[in-house]
């Protein structure tokens, strides 16, 4: 094969590096089998292919913008997914992405801790204990252990909704910069 | 008002419906594929698009893939074939396909019959029907 459409190849391979070695295989692959098809059947010279293939850059982002804008579900393999993406995402990810991702990520916790710990506050009291690391304060009131319970769902819920919404924006985001490539 | 833009908007929504449609007819490869659609300007894409869609419809196992070796010394071509779960989710597509094109059909026409649905009743009538029924076993309760 041509030099130029070889050291495509290679560039597009190292952009790729947040995938595994054999989906990387896999999509050279693809992407070698293609230019051999435009040489032959539209007799494209390797400069007109690496016209039409683009900016290997933008070639390697949308297969890493398609596997994680549209799975579903949220788990740690995935946020560094996203941060590889993000590492090649450009000047706008580099503010916008590590906001909503790790806020999000981040309220979500809270909403799960929360709850817990209005549950440990409160049985404490049932059992006739203090558990004096556990205090809900808002502002100079402090909620009664019995009230901690009720109030720290509520409040752990509106956490982890406003964590999901902002894990939804940063999907949301993710799919634009991916898709903004169609045109 | 930018007409390639609501152009793009509509490849969106529709180049995952066209290729799983092209591909349930009969196993494809990429190549193949994108010069299908280059005979569509409304659907025509680039490899850039249409590489890493075939990867995410795989990923979703819409489809499998599998390489085959060419003559005329080409090399191996990845071939597409629908699964399932692909034709599952091809029929539901469908479904909607044509809820759009009646829908946008009975917004170009303007005769009455478009304006009260009879679905849109029944569905009423059934509210009412469900409502009325709570309501006596709350009074009997």
């Amino acid at each position: 094969m041509d030099k130029i459409l070889n050291q495509y190849l290679d560039k597009v391979d190292r952009y790729l590096r947040p995938m595994s070695a054999a989906d990387r295989a896999d999509i050279i692959s693809e992407i070698k089998s293609g230019m051999a098809e435009m040489e032959a059947g539209k007799s494209l010279t390797p400069e007109q292919i690496r016209e039409r293939l683009g900016d290997p850059r933008e070639l390697a982002q949308a297969y890493l913008g398609e596997a994680i804008a549209k799975t579903h579900g949220c788990d740690m393999r995935k946020l560094a997914a996203v941060m590889a993406f993000y590492a090649a995402a450009g000047l706008g990810g580099m503010f916008i992405l590590p906001f909503t991702a790790i806020l999000g990520a981040a309220l979500m916790l809270c909403g799960v801790i929360a709850p817990l710990a209005g549950l440990v506050k409160a049985a404490g009291f049932l059992l006739g204990m203090d558990v004096p690391v556990i205090v809900f304060q808002f502002g100079s009131w402090t909620a009664h252990p019995l009230l901690a319970l009720p109030l720290s769902v509520l409040m752990g819920a509106l956490f982890f909704l406003a964590g999901k919404g902002l894990w939804k924006i940063t999907l949301k985001y993710i799919q634009i910069v991916a898709k903004g490539r169609m045109k | 008002m930018n007409i390639d833009e609501w152009r793009s908007q509509i490849k969106r929504g529709t180049l995952e419906f066209a290729i799983l449609l092209m591909i349930s007819r009969k196993e494809r490869y990429g190549y193949e594929i994108i010069s299908a659609l280059e005979q569509w300007p409304i659907l025509t894409a680039k490899e850039s698009t249409i590489y890493p869609l075939l990867r995410r419809l795989l990923k979703e196992e819409l489809l499998t893939s599998y390489w085959q070796e060419t003559q005329r010394g080409l090399p191996p071509r990845k071939y597409y074939r629908i699964t399932d779960r692909g034709r599952g989710y091809l029929d539901s597509m469908r479904g909607e396909w044509d809820n759009l094109l009646a829908a946008i059909d009975g917004m170009g026409r303007d005769c009455p019959e478009s304006e009260k649905r009879p679905e849109a009743d029944e569905g009423l009538k059934r509210d009412v029907v469900l409502k009325m029924e709570e309501g006596r076993e709350a009074g009997n309760g």
